[in-house]
């Protein structure tokens, strides 16, 4: 069958990326050579290869917070930018379309550029290298997606659905809670896991915004250690912290696989 | 439909907290940036009224004539590749069975951060890399314009493509299956049944990947930052990247905000005009 042949030749071509990097962060340190990459090595040495960077980082402490924000800001964001594009397309809010452009414009700003507004106003107000100034700036980031995915698919949700709820008496919140969200969960999901990513691995907010060990998310703790391959840390050794600190959101794919894969018919009620 | 009656007294209520974290934390930083794009400005010192200065030098600075450039580069090549792929992708496997494995492949790559991304495609895009061993060529891939940019595209939509592919999945999979099955019994199938039943429907979501991928490319820079820092020179530098050189390099943040502030502007009509048309 085709459709499999075309997906099986375009899914090898990209794992063939991914089989170099596997390999070369389980070759031991030493035996490192850019022109040999594709061969295998025969000793394993991946473990070994991400405790050396464990302890040229102190990473525990950033997994932790990291852990922390890329669960709670996306969950915040998610279920904020939800109740905002249930507000604007369910509710009719008047003027929704400009709510609406208003919520999105947040994702016009280049996020380099708040980085020195960010700093200054949160050394001002007390959350400068604070876990709470952390949540607060990813979910802000957040939300404009949120909000824009929701929007979208609320949109599509027939219309007697909220009138049928609103004729048993349902408040508005409780239509939210109890219906819409529960029936975008296909959606949800998806926003959940962009957000969780893209806070997983955010560098340049941790850079700005943190300085103690236990605040420092693990993407900017692990980053010295990372461009340090330039001066000295052996390519293995990144590649292997590299790796292993991806693995949370590689389990929360093949996790959320098998939601998507389960075919859930939504949004066509 | 008639307008619904007075539905809650929330409403505003209940967009207030998406509205107030956004207009906090992502606009009132772009207001005080606007207010240091007309000044000259260290980072020490107080910063200096200027006006206009920094706008007239937008004009005559032939690094950010390249920038502008390499920045539409990457807008055609992100809508090309990593969301043209996604969206066939998708259209391949999500109703086959086991279809959710087929696109593992394309998922796993997304996982890695940016510093990773620039750690697995380093070594292969040098001289004695995988790249040209493969080929068998001796391309210097990430030196001259705008090979270096085409070549990142590439690594980009390595990376990209698996999200596209998910945001389209969840599309497809939302559509009703009525249309689709009615349309099958009359005898549509293959390229004839996607191009008028299945994407039409699949419109709303589609918006939206397009959406994010415009905004998203219009501000490249995490790849670019992490393979070239904008180098050789400044010859793959994207508007993104020449706004924080300018900023935290070269410590001119006036002028870095006046390119922040181009670069807002440019983003902010595009991402209009495309809502206006496609999502009101």
């Amino acid at each position: 069958m085709i459709r499999r042949a075309v997906l099986v030749v375009l899914g090898l071509v990209w794992l063939g990326p991914t089989y170099l990097l596997i390999v070369n962060a389980s070759r031991p340190a030493a035996s490192y050579d850019p022109s040999r990459a594709w061969a295998p090595s025969g000793d394993f040495a991946l473990f070994a290869n991400f405790a050396t960077a464990l302890e040229s980082a102190d990473l525990g402490r950033s997994l932790a917070s990291t852990a922390l924000y890329s669960v709670v800001s996306p969950l915040l964001g998610v279920v904020i930018g939800a109740l905002a594009g249930y507000t604007i397309v369910v509710l009719r809010l008047r003027h929704g379309f400009w709510w609406f452009l208003l919520i999105f414009g947040g994702t016009v700003f280049p996020s380099q550029m708040l980085l020195v507004p960010l700093f200054v106003g949160y050394s001002d107000a007390g959350l400068y290298d604070t876990r709470l100034g952390m949540i607060l700036v990813y979910t802000a980031v957040n939300v404009p997606l949120a909000a824009f995915v929701l929007r979208n698919f609320y949109g599509g949700v027939a219309f007697s659905i909220f009138e049928a709820a609103r004729m048993d008496g349902a408040s508005t919140w409780r239509i939210f809670w109890r219906v819409y969200l529960p029936l975008s969960t296909s959606a949800l999901a998806a926003v959940f896991i962009l957000e969780f990513t893209f806070i997983w691995n955010d560098l340049i907010f941790g850079l700005t915004l943190t300085t103690t060990a236990d605040v420092r998310p693990v993407m900017t703790a692990l980053a010295g250690l990372m461009t340090d391959v330039y001066a000295g840390t052996p390519v293995p050794v990144g590649l292997a912290a590299g790796l292993v600190c991806s693995l949370p959101t590689v389990v929360l794919f093949l996790a959320t696989q098998r939601l998507f894969a389960r075919g859930l018919s939504l949004g066509s009620v | 439909m008639t307008r619904a009656p007075m539905l809650g007294r929330f409403r505003y209520g209940y967009v207030a907290p998406a509205a107030l974290l956004v207009a906090v934390l992502l606009y009132a930083p772009f207001l005080w940036t606007a207010y240091l794009s007309l000044t000259r400005y260290d980072g020490l010192s107080e910063p200096e009224w200027t006006g206009l200065a920094n706008f007239a030098h937008l004009l005559d600075d032939p690094a950010l004539l390249t920038s502008t450039r390499n920045t539409l580069l990457w807008v055609a090549g992100t809508m090309l590749l990593p969301v043209g792929l996604g969206l066939l992708v998708a259209v391949l496997s999500y109703d086959l069975r086991g279809g959710g494995w087929y696109r593992v492949p394309f998922m796993l790559p997304y996982a890695l951060s940016g510093a990773g991304l620039a750690m697995v495609w380093s070594p292969v895009l040098s001289h004695d890399g995988v790249a040209n061993t493969l080929l068998g060529v001796d391309t210097a891939f990430l030196q001259e314009a705008p090979v270096n940019t085409l070549a990142m595209l590439l690594v980009w939509t390595w990376q990209q493509l698996g999200v596209n592919t998910l945001l389209f999945v969840v599309g497809l999979q939302s559509i009703p299956k009525e249309p689709i099955e009615a349309a099958r019994l009359d005898g549509a199938s293959g390229w004839r049944l996607f191009r008028h039943v299945i994407w039409p429907l699949m419109r709303p979501l589609t918006a939206v990947v397009v959406g994010l991928a415009l905004v998203a490319s219009l501000k490249t820079f995490d790849i670019v930052w992490v393979m070239t820092q904008g180098g050789p020179g400044r010859n793959s530098e994207t508007l993104a990247v020449t706004m924080y050189k300018e900023t935290f390099v070269a410590s001119d943040y006036g002028y870095g905000s006046a390119v922040a502030v181009l670069l807002t502007v440019v983003t902010g009509l595009a991402s209009y005009l495309y809502l206006r048309r496609q999502v009101r």
